[in-house]
């Protein structure tokens, strides 16, 4: 019973070399299916939390996609899921976002910083279980920075940008008017984006 | 001396006890309102530079806590633009044409409409043209054709110049004259007409 999920991440990436390779023989629509798989946690894992805004992130994810099914006959097949190729893909995309804006905010920085997640060639680590890795890294790095608010302003992010509750509903949960309630969450998130961007200021790893 | 925008990014953060300025109580008033836009997913294309760098972080935050999905829709979008865009920029006969379906042929059609419309619209101005010189006088004289009687000249509307000439300066005084000789040649022609049906009217 234990091998079966191997068997199964097995069976998707013989499908998936199939898929690629058919691709490089000149048939780019084959890697329709490898797209639509690989979208959602691109978006979600790599681009958005680096960009901070959703429409950028969507273009950076068409740019992405469309230069990848450009680039495919460069591709290698290494025994391991497109994934990796295609988040470095994006994270290129994200850079170039940057550098085109001209942003010289730390936040910025902060958010392009490279998270190391290595994936095993020889695991066949599922792309899924590289996003969750990767999710999970964003969040430890937001946590760290939650951690060195006041406890009110951590309070004030949470419950209205995680919980998304409203603004009554946050007022009321705090004790607080709503004009007051306002003011402590654009405190809250100028302190975290200020502890964010310094801790974006230790070296990079990992950054191609 | 900081602005108050500098001081937004790059200022110290009060305490949340301190008491807010009228200016940091507007402030945020406004940012609350393009959190609760953007959450409801509309967030607005114009806000400033330190608003949207402060709209930025709370984005990363959701984003990292699994807050902001991206849609069916929009997936399926990029996947076609992707596709369409990439065999669009192939070499003919490399997998070119499969790539069929209702999203890209909308988005095709939806880049192209300024196009059809501005080449619509250049049509209709130069039909306009061509038809307003076509039925100009001076144009080719395949204007609609004017039904001419078989009547004397004497008997239809017609220019005086003939009559009066080129009216010298010294006589321009002399309106008197020149219509006691167009009426005397107007009534000539009915003198002609009325004589020509026997004298009845």
């Amino acid at each position: 019973m234990a091998s079966e999920p191997a068997t199964t991440v097995e069976l998707e990436l013989e499908e998936e070399q199939r898929l690629v390779e058919e691709a490089q023989q000149g048939n780019l629509d084959a890697m329709r299916p490898i797209l639509e798989r690989y979208a959602a946690p691109l978006y979600g894992t790599v681009i958005l939390p680096r960009l901070g805004d959703a429409a950028s992130a969507e273009e950076v994810l068409r740019d992405t996609l469309a230069t990848a099914v450009e680039k495919i006959r460069r591709f290698t097949w290494q025994g391991k899921s497109l994934y990796p190729w295609l988040r470095q893909i994006a994270i290129n995309k994200v850079y170039d976002v940057h550098r085109q804006s001209k942003r010289s905010r730390r936040l910025a920085d902060a958010m392009v910083h490279e998270i190391a997640v290595e994936s095993d060639p020889a695991s066949h680590a599922d792309a899924q279980l590289i996003a969750d890795q990767e999710r999970r890294a964003h969040r430890d790095r937001i946590d760290a920075t939650m951690q060195q608010l006041q406890e009110r302003y951590r309070s004030a992010i949470e419950l209205r940008l995680i919980q998304e509750l409203s603004r009554e509903d946050c007022a009321r949960r705090l004790g607080v008017t709503i004009g007051t309630f306002d003011v402590l969450l654009f405190r809250a998130v100028r302190a975290f984006r200020k502890h964010f961007g310094e801790r974006a200021e230790l070296p990079r790893t990992g950054d191609t | 001396m900081a602005t108050q925008d500098e001081d937004t990014l790059t200022g110290s953060v009060p305490d949340p006890e301190t008491e807010p300025t009228a200016a940091e109580l507007a402030h945020a008033r406004r940012f609350a309102e393009l959190v609760d836009k953007t959450l409801s997913g509309r967030t607005p294309p114009a806000m400033s530079a330190d608003d949207r760098a402060l709209l930025e972080v709370a984005t990363v935050i959701r984003a990292t806590h699994g807050n902001l999905e991206l849609a069916p829709n929009q997936q399926r979008a990029a996947v076609e633009d992707a596709l369409r865009q990439a065999i669009g920029s192939e070499p003919a006969g490399a997998g070119r044409g499969q790539v069929t379906s209702i999203a890209g042929a909308r988005a095709r059609l939806r880049r192209r409409a300024p196009w059809i419309v501005a080449g619509t619209m250049t049509l209709v101005a130069a039909a306009a043209i061509a038809m307003l010189w076509l039925r100009t006088p001076g144009g080719t004289g395949r204007g609609n054709p004017v039904a001419r009687r078989a009547v004397p000249e004497e008997w239809t509307s017609r220019p005086a110049d003939s009559l009066v000439g080129p009216i010298a300066r010294d006589h321009a005084g002399d309106a008197g004259a020149r219509i006691d000789a167009i009426f005397a040649d107007r009534l000539d022609g009915f003198r002609t007409r009325r004589l020509a049906r026997g004298g009845k009217p």
